[in-house]
């Protein structure tokens, strides 16, 4: 575990000595403020979030497959993967570490929005509750994308194509629920729905953190890290 | 102990052996602790996939390679730790300092936190990189980058240091510094070092493998490897343009010689070339005495010494007549060396088991 540590604090702050990590970051703070500022804060509206977290999906579709692309890619295409992988450490290992740098870079990106929190205190009375549900759920959204950006980077050298690649996968697992589900049989319609991310994040949203929720995105994204583990050892069997 | 042991080691890639790439065939060789092997051969030969085979990066389509006695596929983190590597052209973070990348690697390769200082102080002092310790790796030129890689694979002391074109992109006082260096190493480790510049390897390393379209096609000592070709090098005597006739049909006449080439006269003199049968003494002091008799006054009288270089070509450009190669290959028993053994009056043969390499026991490749 002292190795994924080490990989996960360089790959962590590499985030901070390239622009894109600060693009990045500046981008979701300005478009959090704005939808923040245009969903919470409007007179005699309750003071909650819940508008904030429910749109959380489409941002985080956007900017998590942005930190995610260069995980493996960049290693690849610059070689250094050769020297990190005949290090002793296991593939897992790798995985791990650089998962857990683009998830401490996904609470690094939340971190700011607290100040959020601090602005509905200062307004009124919020309840507390349904926000801290609202950013478990923001968060275990996020892994979720992260995991499936962590494993598009694994397969291609491409940052643009793995950019590309996660962002296709988010958006077919909502347009399915959102267009193809009301219209599909039953037993389509539960499992299109089940499969949408930010159809479960309604429900943190609204203060409510259903185990099977928080269920399905740890083991989803677990599950992901496994394939990419196997992804990444195949090159040891090929 | 054997450092390095690689067993019939093959690798096709992108498909199963009939339909792939065979990059490398059937390969075998075993590395003693301390010494310095040079692994040579064209682009395309199959050195990187054999030193990727070697990491553990690349794991063999066929055969087993043991790093320190651990399979570099079933042991496979074991060997990693026994074993430091420096890969062509040393891929580097560049937004890293210097001795932030050192640090990292001496986490991955699990050097406890209070011999990290100094061990980066170590390897910062002997790869010369004190200077710019805090510089980032992508300001630096491609030398100090090439020296930044080896640090960071000798970082944790490794017996088994794998380079591959260690000296890419160096200048020549760069290149110096490096073979002195990884001289210096080699007294408490194995170093197996690709390269592609033969003087380089000549003057750096004890002992050469050639390999050539995936096989393994000389591996040896360059002494004894250039010893049979020593026996057949040229002398070469400078004469007056004028005395060209009278020094060919004066050399002409000696015992032991093959023939004489005469070359293009420059500055009033012109080179003569003699070439022996092979096999024989040393002919400087008859051709001078013949020279003499002829009345003829050469200024310069030597013997061309035989390269790396020339060994490495003959073997390159012999490729790869199968039959000829089982013909030397059975007239050679196991354990001898090629030079008694080379195939009568056949070049190719020849070159096909090269002179002096020692001969792998029934089954090994050569």
């Amino acid at each position: 575990m002292r190795r994924a540590a080490a990989i996960m604090w360089r790959e962590y702050a590499s985030f901070f000595r390239i622009p894109l990590g600060w693009i990045v970051l500046a981008l979701f703070l300005v478009v959090a403020g704005v939808v923040f500022a245009f969903s919470a804060v409007r007179p005699g509206q309750p003071a909650t979030m819940r508008s904030f977290f429910e749109l959380m999906w489409w941002l985080l579709a956007l900017l998590a497959p942005a930190t995610s692309m260069r995980l493996f890619s960049e290693e690849m295409r610059t070689g250094t993967i050769e020297p990190l992988l005949t290090s002793p450490v296991s593939e897992f290992s790798v995985v791990l570490g650089k998962y857990g740098a683009s998830v401490l870079f996904l609470l690094t990106l939340l971190g700011p929005t607290l100040v959020y929190v601090g602005i509905l205190e200062w307004l009124s009375r919020p309840d507390y509750g349904p926000i801290a549900a609202g950013y478990l759920g923001a968060v275990l959204l996020g892994m979720l994308y992260l995991a499936v950006g962590c494993l598009a980077s694994s397969l291609t050298a491409s940052q643009p194509l793995a950019f590309l690649g996660t962002l296709f996968v988010l958006f077919v697992v909502e347009v399915l629920a959102a267009y193809v589900a009301p219209i599909s049989p039953e037993l389509l319609r539960k499992l299109l729905f089940a499969l949408s991310p930010s159809q479960r994040l309604g429900d943190f949203a609204r203060g409510l953190i259903d185990t099977s929720h928080v269920v399905f995105f740890v083991a989803s994204s677990t599950w992901l890290l496994v394939v990419t583990t196997v992804v990444v050892q195949s090159r040891r069997w090929r | 102990m054997h450092m390095i042991s690689a067993q019939h080691v093959s690798k096709w890639y992108s498909g199963t052996e009939r339909g792939g790439v065979r990059a490398v065939n059937d390969v075998s060789f075993e590395i003693e602790s301390g010494q310095i092997v040079g692994l040579l051969g064209p682009n395309g030969a199959g050195k990187t996939t054999t030193l990727r085979m070697t990491t553990g990066y690349l794991p063999p389509s066929r055969g087993s390679i043991l790093v320190a006695g651990h399979d570099t596929v079933t042991e496979s983190i074991e060997a990693r730790r026994a074993m430091g590597y420096l890969p062509e052209a040393a891929p580097l973070y560049p937004e890293m300092r210097v001795i932030d990348y050192l640090k990292y690697r001496a986490s991955l390769y699990g050097v406890p936190t209070k011999e990290r200082t100094p061990a980066i102080s170590r390897v910062l002092d002997r790869c010369w990189l004190t200077p710019v310790a805090r510089r980032r790796v992508g300001q630096l030129s491609k030398g100090f980058k090439q020296r930044v890689g080896l640090a960071g694979a000798m970082l944790h002391d490794p017996p088994v240091l794998v380079l591959d074109e260690p000296t890419s992109g160096l200048d020549p006082t760069q290149i110096r510094e490096t073979r002195t260096l990884i001289r210096e190493l080699s007294h408490k480790r194995t170093v197996i070092v690709s390269s592609h510049i033969l003087p380089e390897v000549e003057k750096t390393c004890d002992r050469v493998l050639i390999i050539a379209r995936g096989r393994l096609r000389a591996d040896g000592v360059p002494e004894a490897l250039l010893a049979p070709m020593r026996e057949r090098s040229a002398y070469v005597a400078e004469v007056p343009e004028g005395s060209a006739a009278s020094a060919r049909v004066a050399v002409a006449a000696l015992t032991g010689i093959d023939g004489v080439e005469v070359g293009a006269p420059e500055g009033g003199w012109v080179w003569v070339k003699v070439l022996p049968k092979g096999g024989g003494n040393d002919l400087r002091e008859l051709i001078a005495r013949s020279l003499a008799r002829a009345g003829v006054v050469a200024r310069e009288l030597r013997r061309e010494a035989p390269s790396l270089e020339q060994l490495f070509f003959s073997i390159i450009q012999a490729e790869v007549p199968e039959p000829i190669e089982e013909t030397a290959r059975r007239s050679v028993r196991p354990g001898e060396t090629a030079r008694s053994a080379v195939v009568p009056n056949e070049d190719t043969a020849r070159r096909a088991v090269p002179p002096g390499a020692v001969v792998p026991e029934e089954g090994k490749n050569t």
